[in-house]
């Protein structure tokens, strides 16, 4: 994913005061980051809090990261792990593990999940109809417990090998493969519940 | 749940596998048997449908757009500064700006600003006004204040003339004052009891309208005050017990005082 050499380098002139290397990192990372977030906190204004927070920790952290310790990218996955977890503790969320059709927002006019499934028989658009599914996709995804979330995320949706993983997440390899096992199927369990209330 | 099936695979052996297995990287003898457990075993198979189902939804998620204005955000929070802008900045050729240009832009429109604000504008109107009528008042004329010299001699002329008119008007007023007291002196010789004064001391002294509301006002605590505590044992001598201030035969006298409490 990353030349090391490349990054290395890039992170050097970043220490040594260079702003335009460090837009650089920005500008190559943000979105991996964001989308990391988005998909661990639910929503675009806490994704976009966080992602500022990991790149203002980065900042201030960057003399710290060994390019002999591991991937850079690794680094910057761990840290934003770390501050998710942070949030995760903050905002107090509790392991979600209850029906789908408690509702997924705060607001008490909003509609329970499996309301807000589209009807499958006469999809309008498809491309309306993917976003449907993305975000029904999405709303289960954050259903799943932290620990089986972070896995799925870091596997399936950053396409992170199993000892990146198991670094970031500081388990053992056979325990991210379980994780991510059983967020996967318990994921697949809740939308096919939804789906089949729709039906 | 079956711990071993016939075909020698355990359950967290295919646990173990089934990552492996969903993503497609499992081959050869190895998937033929993770395949013929999850066939037979009742827990492993279903888990394998759903893990493979799971990874489908996951994969079908499309990666989101991060906001335009994260970037600039992050670089602003971080180094402080837009480094895009600062970059176009200086890149773009520098106008030449003159002193007065300057001065216009870092103090002048500043003010401007603060002083076009509507609360900043009451408060100029309302102290206007107040001036304006205390000028007015104190009959001091706008036209007046045009014609104000200030040379020494003209202050000293002004300085003098003030005080003259002073003198004159003390002049003019010293008969009538006399007047008023030769008025006054022969209405007291004329009448010389007047019971107005008088009376107002005793009003001024007399508490048995409203002695409650007196005490009340004065005192803060309730009870019978005993001022002296003894007897005349014998015949009171009031004469004795004045001259004498050490003659322990006094007359005992109770004071009660009212508290209203509140």
């Amino acid at each position: 994913m990353e030349d090391v050499q490349v990054v290395a380098m890039l992170v050097r002139r970043c220490i040594a005061g260079d702003a335009s290397a460090w837009e650089e990192i920005v500008q190559t990372y943000n979105r991996r980051i964001y989308n990391i977030c988005y998909r661990f906190a639910g929503s675009a204004d806490d994704a976009q809090d966080l992602t500022q927070d990991v790149f203002i920790k980065m900042y201030r952290t960057l003399s710290s990261y060994d390019a002999s310790k591991g991937a850079f990218v690794t680094w910057v996955t761990t840290i934003t792990r770390n501050l998710l977890v942070d949030h995760f503790r903050k905002t107090k969320q509790d392991r979600i593990t209850d029906s789908m059709d408690t509702t997924a927002s705060e607001h008490e006019d909003a509609q329970p999940l499996s309301e807000q499934i589209p009807d499958q028989s006469a999809p309008p658009d498809a491309r309306v109809r993917q976003r449907e599914v993305s975000e029904t996709v999405h709303q289960a995804l954050g259903k799943l417990s932290p620990e089986l979330r972070e896995a799925v995320i870091l596997r399936d949706l950053q396409d992170m090998d199993y000892k990146e993983i198991a670094t970031v997440l500081r388990v053992p390899e056979g325990t991210v493969k379980s994780r991510i096992n059983r967020g996967r199927a318990e994921l697949a369990r809740l939308l096919q519940r939804t789906y089949r209330q729709v039906m | 749940m079956p711990d071993r099936t016939s075909n020698g695979m355990q359950c967290n052996e295919f646990d173990l596998l089934l990552s492996d297995a969903v993503e497609g990287v499992l081959s050869g003898p190895e998937l033929d048997r993770f395949q013929a457990h999850a066939r037979t075993c009742k827990t492993c198979g279903p888990l394998l449908e759903e893990a493979e189902a799971g990874r489908q939804w996951l994969k079908g998620l499309m990666e989101v757009e991060p906001p335009a204005s994260l970037v600039p955000n992050i670089l602003a929070s971080t180094t402080g500064v837009d480094s895009q802008r600062l970059r176009a900045m200086s890149r773009a050729p520098q106008p030449r700006v003159s002193w007065w240009e300057h001065v216009q832009a870092s103090f002048l429109e500043p003010m401007w600003g603060v002083v076009r604000q509507p609360r900043f504008a009451m408060s100029f109107g309302m102290a206007f006004f107040a001036i304006s009528v205390s000028l007015t008042v104190a009959g001091v004329r706008p036209a007046d204040l045009a014609q104000i010299s200030l040379r020494p001699t003209a202050i000293k002329r002004t300085y003098y003339n003030t005080q003259a008119r002073v003198v004159r008007y003390v002049d003019n007023v010293r008969p009538v004052l006399e007047l008023q007291a030769a008025l006054r002196t022969f209405k007291r010789n004329v009448n010389p009891a007047e019971p107005g004064p008088a009376k107002q001391k005793e009003r001024k002294n007399d508490t048995t309208q409203q002695p409650e509301q007196k005490q009340e006002r004065n005192y803060s605590q309730t009870g019978e005050k005993l001022i002296l505590a003894r007897g005349p044992v014998g015949p009171f001598d009031f004469d004795r017990s004045i001259s004498d201030p050490s003659n322990p035969d006094l007359p005992v006298v109770s004071v009660t005082t009212y508290r209203r409490f509140v």
